[in-house]
């Protein structure tokens, strides 16, 4: 009789508060998607070659994930006592009808087993379909050939602990909302369904100073923003804090005042505001502006919090693949730190004689000396290494770069940047002399590089042991450009998969939050709707106010959002674009898309909702 | 006089097989244009059922409605919603009135819902204020008035889009008997001057006797008629409260 009670309930939740399970599926998807990451395709290459990124990326997500736990349960109690406080009356009704507060605290646990489990086992299959698609999205993201790493996979482990932690969740719902049946009153929950609402009202004017404040403290925030640029903005507490300060209360203010904008502009158009409902839907807008601005303002911070992250994320990454080539301009590069006391070493003997065949498996090899700087014979101050000019350009023809050409007494000077370019990160500041210059100076450092003829890996995994083993004699400083890739690759991951997974959690968190407050307030108005009705409004324009009002309530954070947002991509990209090139339009790409199917998902279950409940069926 | 309203042979019924209830029992009722009728009656004697019928809400089971000519049970949806915009006015007892609006608003909202062209609507509900004597809390919200003045409110928002027929459910159950008098008047003198129809169902004589005619319900039938035939109210009054006394037991409840 009970489970029978139960599965209607769960089967009418369904219809009902789609919101509540969408959150506990997205919950359990973005859960198991993110302690899954072993599985994925770019984390078993990286785990391959022992690159120490995958311990750091496992421990770093642990931590994360005990965060994201927290909010996620913070969030589905919020809902559940969102959803109790709905039922009141049907519970008060139980009570009434003779049931002990222990039936319906299990009657109350039965559902939420049943909710449980439906939202575990469909949470788990999107989470394996989410990990394939983040699979793919990272490989495709690297250079490499990785065809055989993608696969749908099941992670067992990461299934465990997302039930074990879901089911800890659910277990602390379960409880609570027995404490609160057993606790509840009968009077208390059969007057449960009367709303007291104080409306209060402001002269509009207001609305129209605040919104010009609102504004001001924006464009303010925003110039601070785009003059000082993000590095200083964000790092130098003068700027960044008044900066916070003035986008937040500029956002408080928006929110706070932007119905009583729109209904005073409105209002002097008599042929809009008195067409059809608008006059209704404005104003139910204003009314809930009193409750609705501060988590309007949370979640619009909460937006732009969740776009930023996941943006920079993606657009780190596409940042971070351009410089892995200029950081290692050749495929191995030595550079011998102890040439000026223990002398030059011969690589193509000793590799030969190690039964390594330099001709055969090297498509090109260079040993360029580095020099002491003596200003008495070079003529420049810059710098303490210098190399002669002909080696330069070997190095440069190797790397497939323009020669370059000095006139007589032109030296040319290399910063730390174009040094790394030409030489393999020496770590001095060096110098291009002419070849003539550097005759009798005293050899500082010997520097070889190469590049392999066959398949870097395979090549790797003979030569590296060898070189590694001259660190015995000489003191050596080795980098190869498949390392300097994994090292990368490895940050890239961590950034990647950080914040998407921080994106989402807030993401989902400031939707559901909305949802919630939109489908109760939804509820509330199913009254307001049915004197609508009476006067002969049609079906069709009630359900497009109830959709009108739920757009306003979704879109206008996220519009504002996105204007920080946008101007907070700008100051980023200035930031990035210092460091390597931009490529933002793929990366806000993925973003909005990433962010329309979430939101939007969340937007149509309320709408939806909120339109069923304006048919009053 | 034109004949408004013809109800014929109407029935609901509630429910189906052994609990099945019958709130209608062929009941059939005229209205004639600018008519001002009351309907009385104990609790469960299917006044509200009427309304409801009447008002398009709900459905009878058999029976036909016919109002300006037009037959409301074969009406749907759309058509209905017309219907009820154009044609028909709501009073209710708690006056429902939108919270979130002024005055101005709720009665203006009547407007341009039947699309009222926008620079009619200021004039229209000034004038229906005037009426209605609200003119001073036209920009007030709900709870910023009196129950008095929420319910002239209401009527002014039922009124204003000129229907043909308004339908009052207990208009004064929930004023005081000043409130009550100063609404019946208003009505009364809307009724005379716009020469709107008004059903109107009420458990009060006094409400009763401003009536040109009123009908009693007993059972889901109709069992007696009276009508006014003079101008004074107290004397018609006095044969309501006599019906009202004769019917005994069965309507102490009602007083």
């Amino acid at each position: 009789m009970f489970s029978k009670l139960a599965f209607r309930n769960v089967r009418r939740s369904f219809r009902d508060y789609g919101v509540y399970l969408l959150t506990l599926t997205f919950g359990v998807c973005l859960f198991y998607t993110f302690n899954a990451l072993d599985g994925q395709g770019a984390m078993i290459y990286l785990a391959k070659s022992q690159s120490p990124a995958v311990e750091t990326i496992q421990i770093l997500v642990d931590v994360f994930s005990v965060f994201v736990a927290v909010v996620l349960a913070c969030l589905i109690l919020y809902a559940n006592r969102f959803l109790l406080r709905r039922r009141k009356g049907e519970l008060g009704t139980y009570l009434l009808l003779g049931l002990s507060h222990g039936q319906v605290s299990r009657l109350l646990v039965l559902e939420t087993g049943v909710i449980g489990l439906i939202s575990l086992a469909v949470g788990l299959v999107l989470g394996v379909a989410a990990s394939w698609v983040l699979s793919t999205l990272t490989l495709s993201m690297f250079q490499m050939n990785m065809s055989g790493l993608l696969g749908l996979r099941f992670s067992l482990p990461a299934a465990g602990r997302t039930v074990f932690c879901f089911g800890l969740i659910f277990l602390l719902v379960m409880a609570l909302s027995g404490l609160q049946v057993s606790r509840a009153r009968l009077i208390d929950l059969i007057q449960g369904r009367r709303r007291n609402e104080v409306l209060r009202q402001r002269p509009l004017r207001w609305s129209v100073i605040q919104f010009c404040a609102g504004a001001l403290c924006l464009a303010g925030a925003y110039a601070l923003l785009l003059t000082f640029g993000m590095a200083l903005a964000v790092a130098v507490l003068p700027i960044c804090v008044p900066m916070l300060a003035l986008g937040t209360l500029g956002t408080l203010l928006i929110f706070r005042s932007l119905s009583g904008f729109v209904l005073r502009l409105v209002q002097t158009r008599p042929g809009l505001y008195y067409r059809g409902l608008n006059l209704f839907t404005l104003r139910q807008w204003i009314s809930k502006v009193h409750t609705n601005y501060l988590s309007q303002t949370v979640i619009c911070i909460l937006l732009l919090l969740a776009m930023g992250i996941t943006a920079s994320s993606v657009g780190l990454n596409q940042t971070l693949e351009q410089t892995a080539w200029t950081q290692a301009p050749y495929d191995v590069t030595v550079q011998n730190q102890s040439a000026d006391t223990l002398g030059k070493i011969d690589f193509t003997a000793y590799l030969e004689q190690a039964g390594f065949d330099p001709a055969q498996q090297l498509s090109a090899q260079l040993s360029v000396p580095i020099y002491y700087n003596d200003p008495a014979r070079t003529g420049t101050h810059w710098g303490d290494a210098v190399l002669a000019l002909s080696d330069y350009n070997a190095l440069m023809a190797l790397q497939d770069g323009e020669p370059v050409t000095l006139e007589p007494g032109e030296v040319l000077e290399l910063d730390a940047w174009g040094e790394g370019l030409a030489t393999g990160s020496l770590g001095l500041v060096a110098a291009v002399v002419e070849d003539q210059a550097v005759q009798g100076l005293a050899l500082r450092r010997q520097v070889w590089s190469a590049n392999y003829a066959g398949d870097p890996e395979e090549t790797e995994q003979v030569l590296l042991p060898l070189l590694r083993a001259l660190g015995q004699t000489y003191s050596i400083r080795l980098e190869s450009r498949l390392s300097v890739y994994q090292d990368l690759m490895g940050n890239k991951l961590l950034a990647l998969f950080l914040g998407l997974y921080l994106g989402f959690t807030f993401l989902i968190a400031a939707a559901a939050v909305l949802a919630l407050q939109q489908l109760s307030q939804g509820a509330d108005n199913t009254g307001r709707y049915a004197v609508l009705r009476r006067l002969g409004a049609e079906e069709r324009l009630v359900s497009r106010s109830a959709v009108q009002q739920v757009a306003l309530a979704f879109l206008l954070p996220l519009g504002l959002a996105l204007i920080h947002a946008a101007v907070g991509m700008k100051a980023a990209n200035d930031l990035i674009a210092q460091v390597g090139r931009v490529d933002s339009a793929g990366s806000s790409l993925i973003t909005a898309l990433v962010l329309l199917a979430v939101y939007g998902g969340y937007f149509l279950a309320t709408a939806l909702a909120c339109r069923r409940m304006a048919a009053g069926k | 006089m034109e004949e408004l309203l013809r109800a014929d042979k109407l029935t609901r019924i509630y429910g189906r097989g052994s609990g099945r209830a019958l709130a209608l029992d062929e009941v059939s009722l005229t209205l004639e244009e600018g008519e001002f009728v009351g309907v009385m009656g104990p609790s469960g004697s299917g006044k509200t059922t009427l309304l409801n019928c009447i008002s398009t809400i709900d459905r009878p089971t058999s029976g036909s409605i016919i109002i300006d000519g037009k037959e409301l049970t074969g009406l749907r949806g759309k058509e209905l919603s017309r219907f009820r915009r154009e044609r028909l006015g709501f009073i209710f007892q708690d006056c429902n009135l939108l919270d979130t609006l002024t005055a101005f608003e709720n009665i203006a909202l009547a407007l341009a819902i039947v699309n009222a062209p926008a620079g009619e609507i200021s004039g229209r509900v000034g004038k229906m204020a005037r009426l209605l004597d609200i003119s001073d809390c036209l920009d007030k919200y709900p709870y910023q008035m009196s129950g008095g003045q929420q319910q002239r409110c209401a009527a002014a928002r039922a009124m204003v889009t000129n229907p043909a027929l308004v339908l009052a459910d207990e208009p004064t159950g929930a004023l005081d008997s000043r409130s009550a008098r100063l609404l019946l008047d208003r009505l009364e003198e809307l009724n005379r001057e716009l020469g709107t129809a008004i059903l109107m169902v009420t458990h009060d004589a006094f409400t009763a006797s401003c009536c040109h005619r009123v009908v009693f319900l007993r059972d889901g039938r109709l069992f007696l008629e009276l009508k006014r035939d003079s101008p004074d109210r107290r004397a018609f009054f006095q044969r309501i409260i006599r019906v009202v006394s004769e019917l005994g037991g069965e309507m102490e409840d009602v007083l």
